[in-house]
């Protein structure tokens, strides 16, 4: 195949992918709220009101504060947008592998993950708001708390597979094809629990869901980094949110849950693909409902020294545990 | 497969795909964003920094000083910092001492390992 081939499938795939990313995105804000508001006894929204929200935005004032600079304040949204739609090329859907499988791994998607809260904080102290440098201060803080246990996860999981003479260990194709809980015995199926547990909890603060939503705290920061945007501006942040809700559920699936029924079935072609896909977007409900849904209905927002604490400490050592359980589950096997 | 993929050994990247994607999505979403609207009415009290009815401070002055760029971080683990802060001297000697012992007890644990 020629570069040129490969360039035009890059681009289309690009573009479906993000069309993708985008309708299951508001589609698991929009179930999401459904599932909080019956939790809570309430009849809630229906679930395509995130689409309605987005469509009415779009038609409203797209107010530039006037301490803002605006092309750091207008810029951000778009480039949360888009550094959110390109994690999902890296990402398999169902047993369809990633647009850009051979492109990059799991350690490009770590950093990747960066890149929309940054554009988070960039949008927040562009604003020239009070509420919203506090909010972006907070949203840094958040994101160098969380990164040290998604590290341990990551890195713990490739270098079970490197123990047993994997190649390519932080390719997610790699990890799909030997899912941990293959690899291990029982110590490491403990590790493994714990690392689910762990990336369980790094996704709603990875979302600033609650109770990690200090960056947003409506009620004492009035919607925090995101208190001056509206109109489109606002649009795109809630679409981001979206995207970024199906990236943190697709990695935790490549990581934990990889089957998919084809295989079960006997099954092969489009047939094959399409069960996977209907599967996969199950998974998709049930790890966002159990990491994000159920999360935010039991418990009330932490204040930020106990979100370092917790990510730190709490969640940094059991980490290391899990690390620790892994590696005698390594030297035991062998 | 384009040839200008990074192998690290244990992991592998290419920037030029990733920065081709970036920018090709950077359009398309550029161009949704275009789409919606643009204006606003400028004039009134809806352009002033909202902060619950109080009168705005100076642009110059709402800013956050590097020094509590990160609080709640160093808020969070103060026990650590109250150690760590005062053994930084600023002074040369106590900072070879500090690298000469960090480096024997690192050899020593490596020849214990061994």
């Amino acid at each position: 195949m020629s570069w040129m081939e490969d360039l035009l499938l890059l681009g289309i795939g690009g573009i479906a992918v993000s069309v993708y990313g985008v309708v299951a995105g508001l589609l698991l804000l929009g179930i999401d709220r459904k599932l909080v508001a019956r939790m809570q006894a309430r009849i809630g929204p229906p679930i395509r009101q995130p689409f309605v929200d987005v469509q009415k935005l779009f038609t409203k004032q797209n107010i530039v504060p006037e301490h803002a600079v605006a092309w750091l304040f207008n810029g951000a949204p778009v480039v949360a947008l888009v550094s959110s739609l390109v994690i999902l090329l890296y990402l398999p859907i169902g047993s369809i592998p990633p647009v850009l499988s051979g492109y990059g791994d799991l350690i490009l998607i770590m950093y990747l993950l960066t890149i929309p809260a940054l554009a988070l904080v960039a949008g927040g102290f562009s604003s020239g708001s009070p509420y919203a440098t506090v909010g972006a201060q907070r949203e840094m803080v958040t994101m160098i708390s969380y990164e040290l246990p998604l590290a341990i996860v990551f890195i713990a999981i490739a270098w079970r597979m490197s123990a047993d003479g994997i190649g390519d260990p932080f390719s997610l194709v790699t990890i799909m094809q030997y899912p941990l809980w293959g690899l291990v015995g029982p110590l490491g199926l403990i590790g493994g629990l714990i690392l689910l547990f762990i990336l369980l909890l790094v996704t709603p603060a990875e979302l600033s869901r609650i109770p990690f939503d200090t960056p947003e705290a409506e009620t004492e920061l009035a919607g925090g980094l995101l208190v001056e945007y509206s109109g489109k501006n606002l649009a795109m942040f809630y679409t981001a949110q979206g995207v970024k809700t199906l990236v943190m559920a697709s990695i935790l699936i490549a990581l934990f849950l990889p089957w998919n029924p084809s295989g079960l079935l006997g099954l092969g072609g489009i047939l094959a693909a399409g069960i996977d896909i209907a599967f996969f977007l199950l998974k998709l409900v049930v790890v966002v409902f159990a990491s994000v849904t159920l999360v935010r209905a039991m418990v009330a927002r932490f204040r930020i020294t106990q979100v370092v604490g917790m990510y730190w400490l709490f969640l940094g050592l059991m980490g290391i545990i899990a690390l620790i359980l892994l590696g005698i589950d390594a030297i035991g096997g062998a | 497969m384009l040839s200008t993929t990074f192998h690290t050994g244990a992991g592998y990247w290419n920037p030029l795909v990733w920065l081709g994607v970036f920018l090709l999505l950077l359009v398309l979403a550029y161009l949704f964003w275009f789409r919606g609207e643009s204006g606003y009415r400028r004039e009134g009290e809806q352009t002033k920094p909202f902060l619950s009815g109080n009168r705005a401070p100076a642009r110059g002055e709402m800013h956050l000083r590097a020094s509590h760029l990160y609080w709640g971080f160093t808020e969070a683990i103060r026990g650590y910092y109250e150690r760590v802060v005062p053994a930084h001297t600023g002074v040369l000697n106590d900072y070879l001492l500090w690298f000469l012992g960090v480096m024997s007890f690192i050899l020593v644990i490596m020849v214990v390992i061994r």
